[in-house]
């Protein structure tokens, strides 16, 4: 505060100034009195400042209405609506469908979020921007969530906002043309790979690249259709991204066949919902929904098969809100709002297979990183991966 | 009331009919105004600073910034700093700019003088040109451009012409000079900028001495002999002082399993796009503006330089274009800011030009931060071609009289 | 065959290699040896050319994807289930296009102007043709097909309310005009509590409307305050022409697209975060700052083009200041930057297009997030960019072309 105060001062300083030296040509006069008109002038325009300062001087105590007045969870409440930051470029992820929805793995999350503070799936709002737009975005506040495919970092963490919960684990990785021989990353001497601007792979790249002496080309572009298409086209050897994103993209080649993904993984990449820093209530909420459809495939609650009358589990009761509670009411959440979001969105794993799984870009998930931990209670789902969560109690 | 009105006059006039005190009263109102709207944002930005832990400060620019950059004339390396980083983002914009000023200005006065050529089908392929460049979005031009070199040979099938110079969807491949040695070829630049100056001294003494006397002193011939002389002399000694000559022909040709290009000088395809695209849609302007400007040289210039027996071509060169050139310059400027300012769309065709570089760098890096910066590097940008427009419209309106 | 002339003047007539097609050839293609190499190079080239280019257009090139994108070019997502949720919100841009040939057709009828007549039959008529379209009626529904024909009975309608009601002068059509802009924003928007004109939030507005309407709003809006910062910059308050040189300079200086980037993530900084606030909005009032330093030169271009002898003759006629300006130089100064103002309409037009920037789905935005999210579409691209290239040349050329119109009308340069 002492910071803007001191600005303010600097500034009004500025202004008497200016209008100080300001007598000339139109203020023509013989009049000797304009001289001392000028003095009261002065005068006037110190009351004026002090005026103003006491004004700011209120600002800074708070009590005007800026900033910090209320918190997210009203504000979102008040608008009716979920603000979420994503893509529409990559299909799995986010994308715009025939009818002109948004839809995706990272749109679903938001619509989760929109079920559990608000009872409604489609009162989402989906701000579209491009990978280095991401901070200074979600560092605006003026988006509630940001899912778009956003690597969790410190640096991130510290500097753009708060992240909830890895939702995929991915790893980046390197798309080459089969004819080219190349079988493994390090034999990329003196490549040039296309990468997208302002996100981690652009970084990573660089990292694999002065670590192992290779020298490699860098081709940076805004968006994907002008990286898919560089790359189909022979403008660069190699295509690095997160393999997921690889695997989505490959079959818009003209020729998938032609193009192989190296085995090799050169970091790692949980991707996850991001929240602005400041609202600590907002970035519990946001765990516990991620939480909510973890559990949900882990206790074998399905979309369609949503009980609404207690069960033999005491862990599913608690989770539907049916018994017991895991701290909805602190979060200022409905008691069965992990039924109302269950219904509307379903667990983790229908989101996955629904967007990347075998209805969507065809990612396999058993034995990977993104099935359920070891031992997840479910039965037949996909266990020995990473995906876990904060326990609901 | 009658001291009421007594008290809120001035001079004898009421002060609310006063025209000084009206002025005053406008000025130091808007001033507050604008003060207290600047100090009401700069309030609420930093309160949300604090609120939100939005990273802010310079102290970022001394840092490494460990980021690739796809296309840099200077030497980049990933362990240079961000302030370094962002200087390199200059140049590439400058180069742009300077090179793209060139070239659409050729191309513009060439389309422009086609534009009222007498030969029914050159005029009209110009009106053709104009009109369809400069009614689309450059974004539109550069995706159309860009797909364009894409459609070129791969690396592997290049156009190669005397195995030297290169053409792929990958850029365009040239000779270039390299330095040997770069303390030697930095003294022999300074010593060749010595040879220019001496040259144009010579070239003044020359054709003053002509003016004066009226016997042909050849200041072209004279001051180019002089500058080759004692730049080849320069070359010459240091040459045997350094064991090598200073620069050398460096001669692209491809490498590795790849093939990429090595060597010489290579414009990549994000540059060739942004350049062609910068220079077909601002010649498109360039060429109305000329064309505006020839037309306002009156008719009866060309016809008495015709009468006096000159080419159309030199009537052109020494009459007409001499004085269009006071109607051309203020536009053309600020189509030369234009230009500049639109090199920012590079990032859309992988050019790494000043704006994509610093947004790529609100990643790493305090975005409020970087924005001032960018905004006072375009500001300056913008100056300098301004203050270029406002000298070369001096010298050539006390050339003209 | 047929028989000379009977009354054949005296003397000889022009020899055959001057009149004709034949003198229209050696005069203007084969006048010299450079002439002729120079129209055999150039006709070679545009030959060439043609060659290409027709073949690429009628054998190579695929426009499914054209087709498939159908109306969203025009309007985005606007009329999609999730922008206007359990209702049909078609029928909003439609109305608003009939208001814009109501219009069209009420300038028609103010003086008979025959470039209004020119425009009005243009919009209504090719707005009809649409209706035409080979698409089946579970795409395109007759309602639309009907709405979209009631553009030609509003050009009429507008012209005899011109003709024959109290609104037939141009000031009050101008202000139907404003009025109807802000109208299609309100129909557009919705309000909250109108049951028939549900909100649909901005995020799904797109298409080629998006960009006429931030070019219009962006255009109109930033002429009263090109004015202000034009006179502000001409007069002699050091305060005031300090900050309006500072404004100009700042915004002239910096490419718009940083600028749009800013809107969206610095300015959200600047105000409280309670506050609500609009990403269009924001790129709107971005748009129409930029534009007004750009409008402010313009108008300053005329107002010094000007010759004193106008405003001193007004005040000898005893005007004050203030009168001379509204009423002798700014009019004369706005009429004769009438065509600057027109390209700068057009620049400005073509500049929404960078509003991909900050996620908003303009007509060429819309067009890339398709064959994104659809990648078998992805090879399309070039048909896409060159569809793109027509749609903004034939928006902004018959735009140079009404304005050239619009200056023979109003005697830019003769007067």
């Amino acid at each position: 505060m002492k910071r803007t105060l001191l600005l303010f001062v600097a500034l009004s300083a500025l202004v008497l100034v200016l209008v100080g030296c300001s007598d000339t040509s139109a203020l023509e006069t013989e009049n000797a009195n304009l001289k001392a008109e000028n003095e009261a002038m002065k005068a006037e325009n110190e009351a004026m400042k002090a005026q103003i300062e006491e004004g700011m001087a209120m600002l800074a105590a708070g009590t005007l209405p800026m900033g910090d007045g209320e918190s997210r969870l009203n504000t979102v409440r008040e608008r009716g609506k979920v603000i979420c930051a994503s893509r529409d470029d990559v299909p799995g992820y986010g994308g715009i469908d025939a009818a002109g929805n948004n839809v995706g793995f990272d749109i679903d999350l938001c619509r989760a979020l929109a079920t559990a503070v608000l009872g409604d799936p489609s009162a989402i709002e989906i701000r579209l921007i491009t990978a280095a737009e991401r901070g200074p975005t979600i560092q605006s506040g003026e988006v509630d969530m940001l899912v778009r495919t956003v690597t969790w970092t410190s640096s991130r963490d510290a500097g753009w906002g708060n992240y909830a919960q890895t939702m995929f684990y991915d790893g980046q990785g390197f798309m080459v043309r089969a004819d080219s021989g190349i079988t493994d990353a390090l034999e990329l001497e003196g490549a040039t790979v296309c990468v997208t601007l302002g996100t981690t792979t652009e970084l990573n790249l660089q990292d694999f690249s002065d670590q192992n002496g290779l020298g490699i080309t860098v081709s940076t572009f805004e968006d994907t259709d002008a990286v898919v298409a560089a790359y189909d086209a022979g403008q660069c050897d190699s295509f690095t991204n997160d393999n997921s994103q690889l695997a989505a993209l490959r079959t818009a080649l003209s020729n998938p066949a032609d193009h192989v993904i190296l085995p090799n993984t050169i970091s790692e990449e949980p991707l996850g919902p991001v929240v602005p820093h400041g609202d600590d209530q907002w970035f519990d909420i946001v765990k516990t929904v991620m939480a909510i459809l973890i559990y949900g495939e882990a206790y074998g609650v399905t979309q369609n098969d949503v009980p609404s009358a207690a069960t033999d589990n005491t862990k599913v009761d608690r989770l539907l809100g049916l018994s017991g509670a895991f701290g909805q009411e602190e979060l200022g959440l409905s008691e069965t709002v992990a039924q109302d979001v269950l219904k509307a969105v379903g667990n983790y794993g229908e989101i996955y297979d629904r967007n990347l799984g075998p209805s969507g870009i065809n990612l396999p998930r058993e034995g990977g990183r993104n099935a359920l931990w070891a031992n997840a209670p479910c039965t037949d789902c996909p266990k020995g991966g990473q995906i876990y969560a904060a326990p609901l109690r | 009331m009658d001291t009421a009105s007594r008290l809120l006059s001035y001079q004898g006039i009421p002060v609310w009919r006063h025209v000084q005190i009206i002025q005053w009263a406008v000025q130091i109102v808007s001033g507050i105004l604008v003060v207290a709207l600047v100090v009401w944002f700069f309030s609420n930005m930093v309160n949300a600073i604090q609120d939100r832990d939005i990273p802010s400060g310079f102290s970022f620019l001394s840092r490494e910034y460990q980021t690739p950059i796809g296309e840099h004339f200077l030497p980049y390396e990933s362990s240079d700093t961000f302030l370094y980083a962002l200087f390199v983002g200059i140049t590439n914009t400058a180069i742009v700019a300077v090179a793209g000023v060139f070239l659409a200005t050729a191309l513009g006065i060439f389309i422009g003088v086609s534009r009222l050529s007498s030969n029914w089908i050159v005029s009209k392929l110009a009106m053709v040109y104009i009109e369809f460049f400069r009614n689309v979005p450059l974004l539109v031009q550069l995706f159309f451009w860009f797909y364009i070199v894409l459609e070129l040979p791969a690396i592997r099938e290049s156009f190669v012409v005397a195995d030297a110079f290169y053409l792929s969807n990958r850029g365009f491949s040239m000779p270039w000079p390299k330095a040997t040695d770069y303390s030697i070829a930095g003294i022999w630049l300074g010593l060749a900028a010595v040879a220019i100056v001496a040259g144009w001294l010579v070239y003044r003494r020359q054709s003053r001495m002509e003016e004066q006397t009226g016997r042909s002193g050849y200041p072209l011939i004279y001051s180019l002999a002089t500058a080759l002389v004692i730049g080849a002399i320069a070359w010459l000694i240091l040459s045997f002082a350094g064991g090598s000559s200073p620069f050398y022909i460096s001669i692209p040709e491809p490498q590795g399993r790849f093939g990429n290009i090595v060597g010489g000088f290579t414009a990549r395809a994000g540059l060739l796009v942004l350049l062609t695209g910068l220079v077909m849609y601002t010649a498109s302007f360039i060429a109305e503006i000329v064309r505006a400007g020839i037309q306002s040289v009156g008719r009866g210039q060309t016809e008495a330089a015709r009468a006096l027996g000159l080419s159309p071509m030199s009537t052109l060169r020494s009459v007409t274009f001499p004085q269009a050139m006071r109607v051309i310059i203020p536009p053309l400027i600020s189509q030369f800011l234009n230009l500049t300012k639109n090199s920012s769309l590079g990032g859309a065709v992988a050019y790494s030009d000043l704006t994509n570089i610093a947004v790529t760098m609100t990643q790493t890096a305090p975005a409020v931060s970087i924005f001032m910066l960018i905004m006072a590097s375009y500001l300056a940008m913008s100056l300098t071609w301004s203050l270029i427009g406002n000298l070369y419209n001096r010298h050539i309106r006390f050339v003209g009289g | 065959m047929a028989s000379p002339p009977l009354s054949q003047p005296e003397g000889m007539l022009p020899p055959r290699s001057e009149v004709g097609v034949i003198g229209w050839l050696h005069a203007n293609l084969f006048s010299s040896l450079f002439n002729s190499v120079l129209t055999l190079v150039s006709g070679a080239l545009l030959v060439t050319g043609l060659w290409f280019g027709l073949k690429w257009i009628f054998l190579a090139a695929d426009w499914t994807v054209i087709a498939e994108l159908g109306g969203r070019f025009l309007l985005g997502r606007y009329n999609t289930e999730a922008a206007c949720e359990g209702q049909n919100c078609f029928w909003r841009p439609q109305a608003a296009l009939i208001m814009v040939s109501l219009l069209l057709g009420a300038a028609w009828g103010l003086r008979g102007n025959r470039v209004a007549r020119t425009v009005a039959w243009l919009v209504a008529g090719v707005s009809a043709a649409f209706a035409f379209l080979p698409y089946s009626l579970e795409t395109m529904g007759l309602d639309v097909r009907i709405l979209l024909l009631l553009n030609l009975p509003a050009v009429p309608l507008g012209w005899a309310l011109a003709r024959y009601t109290p609104m037939g002068t141009g000031t009050r059509v101008t202000i139907l005009g404003v009025a109807i802009f802000f109208l299609t924003l309100i129909l557009l928007r919705g309000l909250p509590a109108v049951p028939f004109l549900q909100p649909v939030s901005v995020v799904y507005w797109g298409g080629l409307s998006l960009n006429l309407i931030l070019a219009v709003g962006g255009i109109t809006l930033s002429l009263p305050i090109g004015i202000a910062l034009a006179l502000g910059r001409r007069s002699n308050l050091p305060v005031v022409k300090v900050l309006c040189v500072f404004f100009i300079e700042v915004f002239r200086g910096v490419p718009l697209i940083t600028l749009l980037f800013m809107s969206q993530t610095l300015v959200p900084l600047a105000f409280p975060e309670d506050m609500p606030q609009n990403s269009l909005f924001r790129a709107a009032v971005v748009i129409t700052l930029f534009s007004s330093a750009y409008m402010a030169e313009n108008i300053r271009g005329g107002l010094q083009a000007l010759h004193p002898g106008q405003a001193e003759a007004a005040r000898a006629l005893g005007l004050p200041g203030w009168q001379t300006t509204m009423l002798i130089s700014l009019p004369q100064a706005i009429r004769n930057v009438i065509p600057a103002i027109v390209g700068q309409f057009i620049g400005l037009f073509k500049d929404t297009s960078l509003v991909y920037i900050i996620g908003m789905l303009d007509v060429v935005a819309i067009g890339r997030s398709f064959i994104q999210s659809n990648p078998e579409y992805l090879p399309s691209a070039r048909e896409l960019f060159v569809f793109l290239a027509a749609v903004f040349w034939i928006f902004t050329y018959g735009m140079s072309y009404i304005s050239g119109k619009v200056e023979d009308y109003l005697g830019v340069g003769r007067r």
